[in-house]
């Protein structure tokens, strides 16, 4: 790691080929910071009491019965699949505001996360016995259907980012029209556990779906470092972007299919999680102002931290209130949401 | 040496332990002996049966912790008054949300879900064997689920007692209902649904010898139409004529009476009873689906009452 300075005064450092601003590099460690403090009073929360002697012997290994069984089957697979997933939502919400150029473009709003969710419905619906590991290759099937519709509907090259934003939403409320009447005339108690995982739920996660999940994490990672570039350019405009030498009609489709498979690992893990791919980017760059690299590795940091803080809310009164994540990480990330929108405004309105 | 001769009692013993089944799924479970900790991922479609036959769950979803009902109807309640389990079963999360710590806590010894539990039974194995019994697709009607459970838990003998009680009520009431009549039964949400063939009400119904209407929206072809419920149009609803119209009450509404579910139709078709023939010619049998709704005998005798007291009511007139 070694220190330098920016053409702008600020201070740099480099891991091997990767350069960070220190800025950068202090937000993504109190993210990481954050996330690990919520983590760890996560793991306290539940029927089961629990306190730092048990999380020691865990970690000796020599903890079992209630427990054991509340840390390893139950609390450390949901924060981690939490983690995971916010952070892969987070991520591709980044990813696709780069790619449209628009601060509104998420999973969600361009039909991804619905073209995934019409196919698990499908699937669950009509092959109520079609095994469980076949739920991801649905989820992915779906969304890459949505990516190549949006592709082609849009055109190569010459349409910009709003003309891709668009096109998602004319996708999406199609879709979820779809998914609706699925909900609607499947049999009452499937409907209703349909509406339950619509609303994210994390309660199927296990260790079996964390180490289902871990690959499309650490394929996220590479990702992060790979197209960051290729995003830092496309936030400047596509016609600069394309001036940069950045080929277009490449990596636009491999945007949106790296787009494809990180939303639909997370949907198949914790549902559709509506909003954090568009509040996460945003407090991210409230936290520390951003492009490329450094705006999706923060993005995805700060969305897994509000998945974390969201089930924490969810476990914290369940038993007797059904608070679907959805609704915790509204409850959890929209206060924040605005909270940063304002003092952003204020601090815009002081500049003048 | 000891160990050979300690060996074969020991194997026996556990053979007699727990015995393999195969459940709606396929999958191989080991059911022990007597399970007396059972919990139920679903309480009118698997609780009330089990408790109808005698064995009461000691956990379900839809409660908490003390017990009370957390959901618009308390099925146990309801249907089994008296005899509903005591204590009440504990909760398990809330509804859709299952918590295993809560689960585990109540150290249960078997789990049975319906096959719509499939993707949780690897999870919930962690904690006890899981049995999924065919409830919800289609497969099954009438009781053979409550059957099918009392063969499980080695209990045929409680459950063909229950059925004899109801043989008894039935043919008190089957010779004062005419022959080869037809009848629909519709359940009142915030729209009318057609009630499919898995209730304790249905099963009643056609005992008595009624035949169902056939419908373009029913039969084998639609397999959500075999459910409990599928969705109509108010036009064809209209239309209806059967001999007789049953009409449930929503479980999910506050009031379950003849006077709550006139209203909630009033909202769902205003000036039903002006167009719809059964209901000018007094072939409306009304029902509170907390009572009638689950594959239960306790359900079909709650059947059997609301068609004797209708009856009773029309002969007077």
């Amino acid at each position: 790691m070694k220190p330098a300075r920016a053409t702008d005064g600020q201070e740099l450092v480099h891991f091997g080929h990767l350069q960070f601003r220190a800025r950068h590099l202090r937000a993504g460690l109190l993210l990481l910071g954050v996330a690990a403090a919520l983590s760890l009073v996560s793991t306290m929360i539940g029927v089961t009491r629990i306190g730092g002697s048990d999380i020691t012997a865990l970690l000796r290994g020599g903890l079992v019965d209630d427990a054991g069984f509340a840390l390893r089957e139950v609390r450390l697979p949901r924060i981690a699949a939490g983690f995971m997933a916010g952070w892969c939502v987070a991520l591709t919400g980044a990813m696709l505001q780069s790619l449209a150029r628009n601060p509104l473009a998420d999973p969600g709003l361009l039909g991804l996360s619905q073209g995934s969710m019409v196919m698990i419905l499908l699937l669950i619906l009509f092959a109520p016995a079609a095994p469980p590991m076949l739920l991801p290759f649905a989820a992915m099937t779906g969304a890459l259907a949505v990516a190549l519709a949006l592709v082609l509907l849009v055109g190569r090259g010459g349409a910009g980012g709003l003309a891709l934003l668009l096109m998602g939403i004319a996708v999406e409320t199609m879709l979820s029209s779809v998914t609706q009447i699925l909900i609607l005339y499947s049999p009452p108690d499937m409907s209703y556990a349909l509406s339950n995982w619509l609303a994210g739920s994390l309660s199927g996660a296990d260790p079996a779906a964390v180490l289902a999940l871990l690959p499309w994490f650490l394929f996220s990672l590479g990702m992060a470092v790979w197209l960051g570039r290729s995003l830092s350019t496309y936030d400047l405009g596509q016609d600069l972007a394309m001036s940069l030498g950045e080929n277009v009609n490449r990596s636009r489709p491999l945007i949106l299919v790296v787009s494809v498979l990180l939303s639909s690992a997370a949907v198949t893990a914790a549902g559709p999680l509506a909003f954090l791919g568009v509040m996460a980017p945003h407090l991210a760059g409230f936290l520390s102002p951003a492009s490329g690299r450094p705006r999706l590795i923060l993005s995805g940091l700060m969305g897994a931290v509000l998945v974390i803080a969201a089930d924490m809310l969810t476990r914290s009164v369940s038993g007797e209130l059904a608070l679907p994540l959805g609704l915790s990480l509204t409850l959890v990330g929209v206060p924040l949401f605005v909270i940063s929108l304002r003092l952003r405004a204020l601090k815009t309105l002081s500049n003048r | 040496m000891r160990l050979l001769f300690l060996l074969p009692p020991l194997l026996a013993s556990h053979a007699t332990l727990a015995e393999t089944v195969t459940d709606a799924m396929g999958r191989g479970v080991e059911i022990p002996d007597d399970p007396s900790r059972i919990v139920v991922l679903h309480e009118p479609l698997l609780g009330v049966p089990l408790a109808d036959f005698g064995v009461d769950p000691v956990g379900s979803y839809g409660r908490a912790d003390d017990g009370s009902s957390l959901m618009a109807a308390d099925f146990y309640a309801s249907i089994l008054g008296d005899d509903a389990p005591d204590p009440a079963p504990r909760g398990i999360g809330a509804v859709g949300d299952i918590d295993l710590e809560r689960l585990r806590a109540l150290s249960p010894d078997l789990i049975i879900g319906t096959e719509l539990d499939a993707d949780k039974a690897d999870q919930l194995t962690a904690i006890a064997p899981v049995y999924l019994q065919a409830s919800s697709s289609g497969k099954v009607r009438g009781f053979e689920t409550e059957k099918q459970l009392a063969a499980l838990l080695d209990r045929t003998d409680a459950f063909e007692d229950r059925r004899a009680e109801y043989q008894e009520k039935l043919d008190r009431l089957k010779p004062i209902i005419p022959p080869g009549q037809s009848y629909l039964a519709v359940i009142v949400h915030d729209k009318i649904n057609l009630v499919g063939e898995m209730s304790g009400a249905i099963q009643a119904i056609e005992d008595l010898g009624y035949n169902r209407l056939p419908l373009k929206a029913d039969g084998p072809d639609n397999a959500l139409g075999s459910t409990f419920a599928v969705p109509i149009s108010s036009e064809a609803f209209g239309r209806m004529n059967p001999d007789l119209l049953v009409i449930l009450s929503s479980y999910a509404g506050a009031s379950h009476d003849e006077a709550g579910t006139r209203a909630q139709l009033d909202r769902v078709m205003p000036g039903w009873e002006r167009f719809l023939k059964p209901a000018r010619e007094g072939r409306i049998v009304w029902m509170d689906s907390t009572k009638v709704a689950t594959p239960s005998i306790a359900s079909a005798e709650h059947a059997l009452d609301a068609i004797e007291a209708w009856s009773a009511q029309a002969s007077k007139n």
